[in-house]
């Protein structure tokens, strides 16, 4: 894995909590939510039923670890090319990442991604619903950098969240894992 | 194994904490463990890990939500324990964690024998969030990978069945508060992880900055390849953990060589009491050993033992009131000090040999390192009235204090058919007491003399042969056919004593400084600051023979991993320095023990060597040292004749 540039936007394990754990302890993970892709449509993650998922969270204001990540997740949606497979990166910095914004973004790393964004609130329920906690730090110059864990979350052809892969293993591992979830559920 | 150490201790352990933003800075380095080693690693099984301690045990959830025993997991593995939390953001905390696990894991699918062996459990700290259903969606990475090598997740129910496991790893896990001041931003916590034997003792302790696939593969593997030897060696050669629970120093420095020591000082109140039927050793001796010889005006009684321990507790036997027979022979200690070379007894004062077991003291015919005494009915006064031991200036004043304290009242005279405290019965006591302290029914004597095959590890039986054969050690520590006393109760010459009254020493001395830091001092720098080895001539100092200098009594071999350091002067601070030195031939003099020779052990040989001084541990050591803990320690108090009555402020 590429990491010789390490992740300044990973480098504190702190960040601010968005959702009271409560609300978490009852709310079940994943699940349908809508949000507005590249191109500016309208999403709903339940149109991707019957494909596996691969969705993941960051900001293209990223420096290091995003696109490390977007690397490898590039390298394992060429690897599944032609399966019912499809990546989907939520950004977690609504403010800056617009449509045109991910759309570059996209286009840059692999054009069969999806880019979604939405409004701040919009934002805040699909982190919470997936556990992502963020929070912004600013950078010198009047900058912020986004401090996000980076795991990859794998939801299964009925759209049910199968697998969290944590940072660390390698592509290899994910398109095995990948690999089982489409034999299932046909 | 101590160069990896040290390579270690120079990279400062990375602490995951949030606080400044650092996100303009330049970053920290990404941890080596992503990628590959740039050094390389000594072969497995080539260096020890020593026990670093007990893992402790708790209640934790698995991935069904069911409550486990920590423990019960770990099951009779090898375990990699890591305390994770699955939002981890920091790359170089738990997504390491991950990465070298996957590692091991994929190194697990190749080799069945780890497969088998090895288990990997990341334990989460935040059960608020990673609920046992959130770490099934991570175990569930590995649903297909089949059963070859088991990587387990676990949680715990609340912060209150987690903390105090945190707190027996002394992880320290602070939870962060939002700028509000409100609960729970996040963590902070240095990465931690844990190798763990199958006897739940920890053996290694990895930090982010030497988190290594090929090092925590190389770990467990030379734990695997030392099975049978893991039980009894360990660099210091003072502990098999199997054996004896309850002896250890106070302030155990096993593993200060290497920078993940950590402190273990023995609290106090942990010392828990449980009192022997002594007598019981004394007439009915354990396997291996003989019957006990006792003088026949000096049989034993529970009255003259119950007396002699008494007395073997109590400060008041010394001059100032504060020091005890114990205190140099420390039970929990082998009866002996670990932590001191030579013996410092009153007020600091320097004695100027090592202090000798108690333990089987009741079969030497000679005592003193020198044997210039031979009954322990004797013994006793030597330290008693020695200036530097307990300092008491004369016989009549130890008896008549003794008269005098209200406690011993009648104890001397239902003891000894009605006589008082003199010197006759006062010796006798503590040599009543001292017999019992008869300690066998070894892993030895139960494979030697009680015929089970099984009692003695393959490692050990090697190092019988060795001993009895190559070595030629039983020509001096001798086994008899229906007992073993291991020592010959004569003095040799071994050149031990030839080199510290010659000066002889190395150019260089490596001196640790702190845990896993070592430096060496020059001859000439420590011979100007340090004392000079106190005059020593051994048995000549008796006999004034010329033919005596330098000759010892070659002390029993029983217990031996219990009482380091060795020999009369405590120089040698391991079983593995002591194999060297015979190895070597001893120090040449003029009067060397023919018996003394170079022995061209191989490095195998010397660590059966060390395994089979190992098995020697007697079974009933604990059994001893609780009854030693149950003993009342005798303290100055009032009434006592040396009671000082201005501590006394009456009130009106
Ligand atoms: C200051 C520490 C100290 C104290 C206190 C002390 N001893 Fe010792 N003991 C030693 C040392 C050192 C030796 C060896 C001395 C020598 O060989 O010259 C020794 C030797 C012995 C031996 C001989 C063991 C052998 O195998 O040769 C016995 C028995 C013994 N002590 C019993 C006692 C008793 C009983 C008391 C209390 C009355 C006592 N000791 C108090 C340090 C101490
Ligand atoms: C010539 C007799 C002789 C032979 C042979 C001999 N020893 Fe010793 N051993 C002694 C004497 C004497 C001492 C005490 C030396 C001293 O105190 O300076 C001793 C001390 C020891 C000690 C330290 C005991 C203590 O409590 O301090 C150990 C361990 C030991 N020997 C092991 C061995 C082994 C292993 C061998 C065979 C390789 C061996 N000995 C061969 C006479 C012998």
């Amino acid at each position: 894995m590429a990491l010789s540039r390490s992740g300044r936007c990973l480098i504190l394990s702190s960040w601010l909590c968005l959702g009271s754990h409560s609300i978490w302890a009852v709310e079940a993970m994943s699940g349908n939510f809508a949000l507005t892709d590249q191109d500016g449509q309208r999403f709903q993650l339940d149109q991707l039923k019957g494909k596996v998922v691969l969705l993941f969270f960051g900001y293209t204001f990223c420096p290091d670890i995003c696109p490390t990540e977007l690397t490898n997740l590039s390298r394992v949606l060429d690897t599944l090319d032609g399966e019912s497979v499809q990546g989907v990166f939520v950004t977690v910095d609504p403010d800056r990442d617009t449509p045109e914004v991910l759309k570059d973004y996209t286009d840059y790393f692999n054009r069969r991604l999806i880019g979604l964004t939405g409004s701040p609130a919009q934002i805040d329920r699909v982190t919470q619903k997936y556990r992502v906690k963020f929070r912004k730090l600013p950078v010198p110059g009047g900058s912020y950098s986004m401090n996000h864990p980076s795991n990859l979350y794998l939801i299964d052809r009925t759209g049910k969240l199968s697998t969290i892969v944590p940072y660390g293993l390698p592509p290899e591992h994910v398109v095995d894992v990948v690999r089982h979830l489409l034999a299932e559920n046909l | 194994m101590l160069a990896r150490f040290f390579r270690y201790s120079l990279t400062s352990v990375l602490i995951f904490s949030g606080g400044a933003s650092q996100s303009g800075a330049q970053s920290l380095p990404v941890a080596p463990g992503y990628g590959e080693l740039n050094y390389t690693l000594p072969e497995a099984g080539s260096y020890q890990l020593p026990p670093l301690g007990t893992a402790a045990d708790g209640e934790v959830l698995d991935t069904s939500g069911h409550t486990q025993r920590l423990h019960q997991q770990f099951g009779s593995q090898y375990v990699l324990l890591a305390f994770i939390y699955s939002t981890c953001s920091d790359v170089n905390g738990c997504p390491l964690t991950a990465h070298v696990f996957y590692k091991i894991k994929s190194e697990m699918k190749r080799d069945k024998i780890l497969a088998r062996r090895l288990k990997l459990i990341s334990l989460s700290f935040d059960p608020l969030v990673d609920t046992p259903e959130m770490l099934q969606l991570y175990g569930n990475n590995f649903r297909y990978a089949g059963n070859a090598g088991e990587w387990q997740f676990l949680t715990t129910s609340s912060e209150k069945t987690l903390d105090p496991i945190l707190r027996a790893y002394n992880q320290q896990v602070q939870r962060e508060l939002k700028d509000d001041g409100s609960n729970s931003a996040g963590y902070s916590h240095v990465l931690r992880i844990f190798l763990i034997d199958p006897d739940k003792r920890i053996r290694n302790i990895y930090s982010a900055d030497f988190l290594h696939h090929d090092l925590l593969l190389a770990d467990v593997r030379t734990l695997l390849k030392q099975e049978d030897q893991t039980d009894t060696w360990n660099r210091s050669g003072s502990q098999p953990l199997q054996v004896s629970r309850l002896s250890n120093p106070g302030d155990d420095k096993r593993g200060y060589e290497q920078t993940s020591y950590r402190t273990r000082s023995l609290a106090l109140e942990l010392r828990q009491g449980k009192e022997a039927d002594l007598i019981r050793f004394g007439t009915e001796p354990p396997l291996g050993l003989p019957a006990i010889p006792t003088p026949l005006d000096n049989p034993l009684s529970r009255e003259k033992i119950a007396l002699g321990r008494k007395l073997f507790y109590d400060r008041r036997l010394s001059l100032n009131d504060t020091f005890s027979c114990a205190m140099c022979h420390i039970p929990d200690q082998g009866f002996t000090s670990n932590e001191l070379a030579t013996a410092v007894g009153i007020e600091g004062r320097s004695v100027r040999r090592n202090t000798p077991t108690i333990y089987n003291s009741a079969y030497a015919t000679l005592l003193f390192h020198d044997g210039r005494e031979d009954s322990l009915e004797q013994q006793a006064w030597g330290p008693l009235l020695a200036s530097n031991e307990m300092g008491n200036p004369s016989i009549g004043y130890v008896l008549n204090k003794i008269r005098q304290i209200q406690e011993y009242q009648g104890l001397f005279e239902a003891a000894f058919d009605g006589k008082d405290a003199s010197m006759m019965t006062l010796g006798m006591a503590l040599a009543s007491y001292q017999r019992t302290l008869v300690s066998g029914s070894s892993a030895f004597d139960r494979w030697y003399y009680g015929n089970d095959p099984n009692a003695l590890s393959p490692g050990a039986q090697r190092g019988f042969r060795v001993f009895a054969g190559k070595g030629g050690c039983v020509a001096c520590h001798t086994i008899e056919k229906r007992y073993a006393l291991f020592t010959d109760n004569r003095l040799h010459n071994t050149g031990m004593g030839y080199r510290s009254s010659m000066g002889i020493h190395p150019e260089k001395e490596k001196i640790i400084i702190a845990p896993g830091v070592f430096i060496e001092v020059d001859r000439a720098v420590i011979d100007q600051v340090g004392e000079k080895p106190p005059a020593d001539v051994g048995r000549y100092e008796v006999t004034q023979s010329p033919h005596d200098r330098w000759k010892y009594k070659t002390p029993s071999l029983r217990n031996i991993v219990l009482t380091a350091p060795y020999m009369h002067d405590g120089s040698l601070g391991s079983l593995k320095e002591v194999i060297d030195f015979y190895d070597a031939g001893g120090v040449p003099n003029d009067l060397l023990d023919p018996r003394i020779r170079p022995l061209n052990l191989s490095e195998q040989e010397k660590v059966d060597l060390v395994l089979f001084m190992g098995s020697l541990t007697g079974s009933n050591v604990d059994t001893l040292v609780a009854d030693a803990f149950a003993a009342p320690v005798g303290d100055i108090g009032k009434g006592d004749p040396t009671w000082v009555s201005g501590t006394d402020v009456e009130v009106k």
